[in-house]
């Protein structure tokens, strides 16, 4: 990928212990639905993996590129809608290639927008983010023949899920979807967590910390954001497929403004630069959002006066917590 | 009604109004990025606080005009709390949270202002001296939208004498290009960023409420607003004054033709445009280069 080799690889040494943590968070998740069979709860931490992986693309953006993205679920809208297309118009059991298809055209549309973007530098790459995700939001919104408009998209198919001929389940049975999720969630943090640690991660964290340093040692700072964008927008594709799959339907409200606020609010609860942060971020805020939902209708302001507290108190997030709290311990 | 002559003098008279409106809420953008590097993305939000502080004073009887007056003033005094609470403790930490700040705060706002006065739409009464149309050209035009052009022209023009001719204007002026001068020379910068949050403030407050009688109020109002002013300062060069009133006759006109054209997908246009302008000229028509 890249011939920098002075610059230095901090691939961090992961000891014994974190990965029997790591392996028994998976393993406690996986039998998650197994243990408690309330319906509700599953979907529940199903959203809260998808989400999660959504959070995490975001945050290689904002976490180690340092570039701001107001409205990510954009791409996962794109995503799914692709998915669902593909599945109730061409093929309603090809649920690979209906997957494929959505990541696919969700990069595709990703690369002409990032080249304009990288071109225009950081403030402004963060508006023109707002004013394209604005625009995908519209296109989706008001055609009505293709997307269903305001409705959303329906009568979605639920194809079984096949592995190399062998099939597994229905992507309809809570069950197995779930457990689809958490199988491609975790394979998608793993191949993340490697790429970020690799060479071509340390050139993102350079562009980061200082461009104009960057672009003296030699890096095309315009071509290694774009990579990162497609990186991140790839990844919302891929939590896009997940998502329609889970849910059966995409409606636009999905990709609005809102919504996007939303997945920034989830990085910065967890930490942005850390990758899991974010997941542990979005599992908190589908659950409070689960919660406030029901009892207000104002939900917008506590979202408002959330984000504000954030940033004034905790920038760090709760992660930074963890790491303040050991700080506060060694003295 | 007919005729090719008087649609284009509708259409013309529209694009004007409209980039008029985008120009003042733009502007205001501006100022604000251009003396305190502060990108604030509740200026939509303020802007429709202007129209619905307008929509009120007009409901409880106050002719239109006082309102055009005072509305502005309330949006600064919000503004000026909003600067000192939480724009102010934002200065010396990265552009990112500020905008990730500020961003929570139009949703703050949003949210307030749909508790206060609710989903419907809103109207504001015209008073009757301007409701009728007037003819040009064989087109019948509302008075309203001339009274409204004469406004913004006076508020440009009023903006551009305090900053040309005033002593605040000097100091505001300099410390848009080096701050850390104007600093030396015993000004305090604090001020400064206060004023410049002040002045877009009442900016977007006079925007909102000429905005009021041209379309309807809503609490989404100020979402669009923001998304069109970000396209006319981003297409105009960032912090440029100038570009700002070119690319905001642009894009009224571009916008103003797509609507009569394609209605729905009006602003996919202008998206696009926006990209196409961006594509081959990353800092916009006049950018100065000054882009963090």
């Amino acid at each position: 990928m890249t011939d920098h080799t002075t610059i230095p690889d901090a691939p961090k040494g992961i000891s014994a212990l974190k990965i029997a943590v790591i392996l028994l968070i998976i393993a406690a998740l996986a039998l998650f639905p197994f243990v408690i069979t309330n319906r509700f709860y599953i979907s529940l931490v199903n959203e809260m993996l998808i989400y999660g992986l959504l959070a995490m693309s975001l945050d290689v953006l904002l976490g180690y590129t340092g570039l701001l993205s107001f409205m990510h679920n954009a791409y996962l809208g794109i995503s799914a809608y692709v998915v669902g297309l593909v599945l109730i118009h061409i093929s309603p059991t090809s649920l690979w290639m209906a997957c494929l298809a959505g990541v696919f055209f969700a990069t595709l549309v990703a690369l002409p927008v990032g080249w304009v973007q990288v071109r225009t530098g950081g403030l402004a790459f963060a508006l023109l983010t707002l004013a394209f995700g604005m625009m995908f939001h519209t296109i989706v919104w008001k055609w009505y023949g293709l997307t269903g408009g305001d409705d959303g998209l329906m009568g979605m198919p639920n194809p079984s899920i096949t592995l190399f001929g062998w099939e597994i389940g229905n992507s309809g049975d809570p069950t197995v979807m779930y457990l689809f999720t958490l199988s491609i969630v975790v394979i998608c943090f793993i191949l993340t967590r490697r790429i970020i640690h690799s060479p071509f991660g340390a050139v993102l964290e350079a562009i980061r910390e200082n461009e104009e340093r960057a672009a003296f040692v030699g890096i095309n700072v315009r071509r290694f954001k774009l990579f990162g964008w497609l990186l991140a927008c790839m990844l919302a594709g891929v939590a896009g497929a997940l998502f329609i799959l889970y849910k059966g339907y995409i409606g636009p409200t999905t990709m609005s403004a809102f919504a996007g606020a939303g997945v920034l609010m989830m990085v910065l609860l967890g930490g942005m630069g850390t990758l899991w942060g974010p997941l542990v971020g979005a599992a908190i805020f589908i659950y409070i959002q689960d919660y406030i939902s029901t009892m207000t209708e104002h939900w917008e302001i506590y979202l408002g006066v959330v984000v504000i507290l954030l940033v004034l108190f905790m920038p760090t997030g709760f992660v930074g917590l963890g790491a303040y709290f050991k700080r506060l311990r060694k003295g | 009604m007919g005729g090719a002559l008087s649609t284009s003098v509708d259409i013309a008279l529209n694009s004007l109004v409209l980039g008029g409106v985008f120009l003042i809420v733009a502007t205001g953008l501006n100022i604000i990025y251009g003396l305190s590097r502060v990108m604030n993305l509740a200026h939509g939000s303020l802007y429709a606080l202007g129209a619905y502080a307008g929509y009120t004073l007009v409901a409880t009887g106050l002719n239109y005009f006082v309102a055009i007056l005072i509305a502005p003033i309330a949006v600064a005094g919000v503004g000026l709390l909003l600067e000192r609470s939480i724009i102010a403790p934002m200065r010396k930490r990265s552009m990112i949270y500020t905008l990730i700040i500020t961003y929570g705060l139009m949703f703050l706002l949003d949210g307030l202002i749909k508790q206060i006065w609710g989903n419907e739409p809103r109207f504001i009464e015209l008073p009757a001296l301007i409701r009728g149309t007037v003819p040009i050209l064989g087109t019948h035009y509302p008075i309203f939208r001339l009274v409204t052009l004469f406004i913004i022209a006076a508020a440009m023009t009023g903006l551009m004498l305090l900053l040309s001719k005033t002593k605040i204007g000097l100091i505001l002026r300099a410390a848009s290009t080096i701050p850390e001068m104007v600093s030396c020379l015993g000004i305090n910068m604090n001020y400064v960023h206060i004023g410049a949050f002040v002045l877009g403030c009442v900016l977007a407050g006079i925007a909102g409420t000429i905005a009021g009688p041209l379309t309807t109020i809503d609490p989404l109002m100020g979402h669009e607003m923001l998304i069109s002013s970000f396209v006319v300062i981003v297409i105009g060069g960032l912090g440029s004054l100038r570009g700002a009133v070119i690319a905001a006759l642009l894009i009224g006109v571009v916008q103003t033709l797509a609507e009569f054209f394609v209605t729905d997908l009006a602003m996919v246009i202008v998206y696009m445009l926006m990209a196409v302008i961006l594509a081959f000229m990353p800092r916009g028509l006049l950018g100065e280069g000054r882009f963090e």
